[in-house]
């Protein structure tokens, strides 16, 4: 495929970028004693970028033929020539890279070929059916196995030249209970970028149903916590959230630009001593983070970015574009989700680095507050403002973990979060390898950290 | 890309998957349905109150379902030259099965008596040239109007095509569709001050309806950024909130949709369920489903799976008539056959839900909703997570007000939580006027009562 690409851009001149990308996502559903959906998806197509007259033209084509590229590089000319008149802010030269050339194959990709659909479908029925004999209170006990295999390949005008693959499986257990007319859900989802044994390394597929099961049942017995500013023990889950939405989304280039809240603070204090920050394209303390990537969709080697180091704000996170606007080298953070999608500047692993006390120290050590665990969805905003949601609120009084509660929203101002961190356990984990993250388009991330005391509002009664 | 041109192309896609289905059926694999999704779209993007770029995109998706012996399997592919393998491939993965169920089983063909090709010819010529000016347009008013408005991002886009439907049982529909639209994101910063995200957008089949469109979403835009700039952190309080159209729509209504889905029901999760004809709403409310209205965007003859749409009345004066159904949820509810409402397109398997949400308009004034004594939160939007089975939900409000004594205060850092079947029993009120959201749903505006309102400051 390398060669197709380069043979099509031999007589270019300026800036041409094309990104060949065949992605196949298996997904099997079971639920209520039967493989309830079994799908395959395969999309296949060239995406073509193209920088002319200082403006962007993007173009894209599912026929992996030369004449259709080569078409297809011709109407991508054609729109930025268009478009140029009107860009008042031109794009200036793209800087040198540390493009990535050669085969990049992932960990993992040959156990996900040697195992068979039929396992697929046994294991996901299996786990159902034991999970729906938990308890008679369970209504209905959903349960799926997905997996994402892509492969691709960039070739730019101006030096990348690789093709890589990867492979990400996910397994998923959602669960509904009822008892008296009330219902409650829980769920619990793992993903990585790596085979099978990956998956499951950390958890078995029983474990992951029973945890998802057990938290259904158990909030049928709970209520709202009381509404206000608390102070509260993130899970590495809830960390995971907190800082993807909270810190990574202001700090991503296109972002800052835009105006967001992070925009002028490099070099400030945003967060407590305690707090060290990292977006990173591999997969630190263990291997299979989600959005591990071994190069990024502008060719790029990915870098491990420190975002905050003791509190300072240091970098954003950056393409080609930004990073020649703001003077920096690029990150590697440059993603596109399909083929037919421009690259956007997006996080990969997001992660706190771990600190020095441990969990059972942080919760003896509180005397009002709430244990937060169960990642659910979150968003963030340009003032900072970010709300995530979660499963289960545990009360801690007088250093001690007492009743559950149901989870709800949580919110606050990034970087006021981050300064009230006042303890950091020493435990770490990757929690937020399954789903995605959303801006304009979705993306496979992963994040995750220690525990983390601070302060939060937390809606409730 | 001209009407002519995508007819061509129906035409031939017609014949070829038509010879597939009669191949597949000749060797053994008896039911076969193909849904097929043509796209051809140019764009244009802004990003930092500049243009960013253009792009011209054409695709055609297939999702190709294989029933056999009770199980299903299902693929979804861009690629043409293969698609007789995909068809092998599905009828594989529904042999790998080994749960089968033999109320599975694809629908006989059905006439369909509405036909809705929304392709007007005024959107034939236009290209991306047209696109680039809109945007042109657009960065003026913000220059001119909402210098303060950062455009973080937007879209204008132009995409014609087609959705195509064959199966082995018969079944054969399709219709044209051509769109113009657009969608622009941002936020008021002023100094050191940054406001909530905003967003709207619009859409028409037609240059001019787009263009009014356009303009009126913006201009909403540009006030809600502005609006939300000055924002303040409040104290908490119980009381009233106030739903405008898109909060109505987005957050509130979806969860009590979601729990007519026929597959909910059948899973026990929902709320809803051996509720039919009993009330389970406030009087005030009424809901029908109506895709076949010509003058809404969206409108539709046919549903996911080929059979034919049709209004249908869902709740009156809070009584509820009507669960949502496929054909195999509707088998499963013991039904003869489905209401014409299976969702999805060729990427997904059919769902279960409405087409066009309609809700009747109340005899309250929308700006008596504005002047009510003591405080009402305003909610432009709320932030936040929802669960299906319970009905909770709770968030924070983006680019809201608190309405006090006639006056608008702008906070920020504020939370709602609730029930979202608890909350049909508690509107208060839903006014005359509301909005066509999406140019196919009409909406108004609700006032609820009993809210707990949670705010970041001391009382």
């Amino acid at each position: 495929m390398r060669n197709l690409l380069k043979e099509c851009l031999a007589e270019e001149s300026g800036f041409v970028e094309l990104r060949y990308h065949h992605k196949e996502s298996r997904s099997f559903h079971a639920e209520r004693g039967r493989v309830e959906s079994t799908a395959l998806r395969k999309r296949t197509g060239i995406g073509v970028r193209v920088l002319e007259a200082g403006t962007w033209g993007f173009a894209s084509t599912s026929e992996i033929t030369k004449s259709s590229i080569q078409n297809a590089i011709q109407v991508a000319k054609k729109a930025a020539r268009l478009s140029s008149a009107l860009r008042k802010d031109k794009i200036p030269n793209l800087p040198k890279a540390n493009f990535a050339i050669g085969d990049f194959i992932g960990k993992g990709i040959e156990d996900f070929r040697t195992r068979t659909v039929e396992e697929k479908l046994k294991l996901v029925l299996d786990i159902q059916n034991a999970a729906a004999k938990q308890s008679a209170k369970l209504q209905s006990v959903g349960c799926g196995y997905s997996e994402i295999y892509e492969e691709k390949a960039i070739v730019t005008t101006d030096g990348a030249d690789s093709f890589f693959s990867m492979v990400r499986p996910e397994f998923r257990v959602s669960a509904v209970a009822k008892e008296d007319g009330k219902m409650e859900s829980g769920s619990h989802s793992i993903g990585v970028t790596g085979g099978w044994d990956c998956l499951f390394r950390s958890q078995s597929a029983t474990e992951i149903s029973e945890e998802a099961c057990k938290t259904a049942v158990d909030l049928l017995s709970s209520v709202l916590p009381d509404g206000g500013l608390s102070t509260v023990i993130l899970s590495p889950s809830i960390v995971g959230l907190l800082v993807h939405e909270a810190i990574g989304h202001t700090v991503e280039a296109d972002f800052v630009l835009s105006g967001s809240v992070a925009q002028g603070k490099i070099g400030q204090r945003v967060g407590s001593d305690l707090v060290t920050l990292c977006d990173s394209g591999f997969s630190e303390y263990y291997e299979g983070a989600g959005g591990s990537i071994p190069v990024d969709d502008e060719g790029l080697l990915p870098t491990n970015t420190v975002i905050i180091k003791n509190g300072i704000l240091t970098s954003y996170l950056h393409n080609r574009e930004t990073a020649e606007r703001f003077g920096v080298a690029p990150t590697g953070s440059a993603r596109a989700w399909e083929y037919g999608d421009v690259p956007l500047i997006r996080m990969r692993n997001t992660f706190l680095v771990p600190g020095d006390s441990s969990l059972e120290e942080m919760i003896a050590n509180t005397k009002d507050g709430y244990y937060l665990d169960g990642a659910k969805n979150g968003q963030a905003d340009a003032t900072g403002e970010f709300m995530f949601a979660v499963q289960k609120a545990y009360r801690i009084q007088n250093g001690k973990i007492t009743d559950l509660l149901k989870g709800v929203t949580v919110s606050g101002l990034a970087f006021d979060v981050l300064q009230n961190v006042d303890m950091v356990s020493k435990e770490f984990k990757w929690d937020l390898g399954s789903g995605h993250c959303g801006k304009g388009q979705p993306a496979k991330v992963d994040a995750g950290g220690p525990y983390v005391r601070t302060k939060v509002l937390l809606g409730g009664k | 890309m001209d009407r002519l041109s995508i007819e061509k192309r129906l035409d031939g896609q017609k014949e070829l998957l038509s010879g597939l289905v009669k191949k597949a059926k000749s060797n053994g694999i008896d039911q076969v349905e193909i849904y097929s999704s043509y796209g051809y779209s140019e764009d244009v993007s802004l990003e930092k109150n500049d243009l960013n770029n253009c792009t011209a995109t054409e695709e055609n998706m297939f999702g190709i379902r294989v029933i056999a012996e009770g199980n299903q399997g299902f693929i979804i592919s861009n690629h043409i030259p293969s698609l007789y393998q995909s068809i092998e491939e599905a009828y594989s993965l529904a042999k790998s099965q080994s749960t089968p169920d033999f109320d599975l089983g694809l629908p006989e063909p059905e006439s369909i008596p509405n036909h809705f090709n929304q392709y007007d010819l005024s959107l034939d010529t236009m290209g991306i040239e047209d696109l680039v000016a809109t945007a042109k347009e657009a960065l003026g008013w913000r220059n001119d109007l909402y210098s303060k408005v950062n455009i973080d991002s937007g879209d204008f886009s132009l995409s014609k095509g087609y959705k195509l439907i064959v199966s082995s049982k018969g079944v054969m529909a399709h219709e044209l569709g051509a769109e113009l639209s657009a969608s622009v994101m941002g936020m008021g910063v002023d100094g050191d001050l940054v406001g909530s995200f905003d967003y709207d957008s619009a859409s028409g089949f037609n240059k001019d309806q787009f263009h009014t469109l356009w303009k009126k979403a913006f201009t909403n835009f540009g006030d809600k950024c502005m609006g939300a700039l000055y924002a303040k952190p409040i104290s908490g309080f119980q009381g009233k909130v106030l739903l405008p159209p898109e909060a109505v729509y987005s957050f509130f209504l979806g969860l009590f949709i979601g729990s007519l889905n026929g597959t909910s029901l059948r899973k026990g999760k929902s709320k809803m369920a051996g509720k039919l004809e009993e009330k389970v709403a406030s009087s005030l409310l009424s809901i029908w489903d109506d895709p076949t209205n010509e003058r809404f965007m969206g409108s539709t003859g046919f549903d996911r799976e080929g059979l034919p749409t049709s209004k249908k009345p869902i709740l009156t004066e809070g009584v509820l008539h009507t669960y949502f159904y496929n054909t195999y949820e509707a088998k499963k509810a013991g039904l003869i056959k489905s209401n014409g409402c299976a969702t999805g397109g060729a990427q997904s398997l059919p769902g279960c839900g409405p087409k066009q949400l309609q809700i009747a308009p109340g005899s309250s004034s929308k700006e008596e909703f504005f002047k009510l004594p003591g405080k009402t939160l305003f909610v432009n939007r709320i932030s936040g997570t929802k669960d299906g089975a319970s009905g909770d939900f709770s968030g924070v409000i983006k680019g809201g007000y608190v309405l006090e004594n006639g006056e608008k205060i702008p906070v920020r850092e504020v939370q709602i939580v609730g029930n979202a079947f608890d909350t049909l029993n508690q509107i208060e009120a839903i006014s005359k006027e509301g909005e066509l959201l999406g140019e196919s749903s009409f909406v108004p505006y609700m006032l609820l009562d009993g809210f707990t309102i949670t705010g970041v400051t001391e009382n």
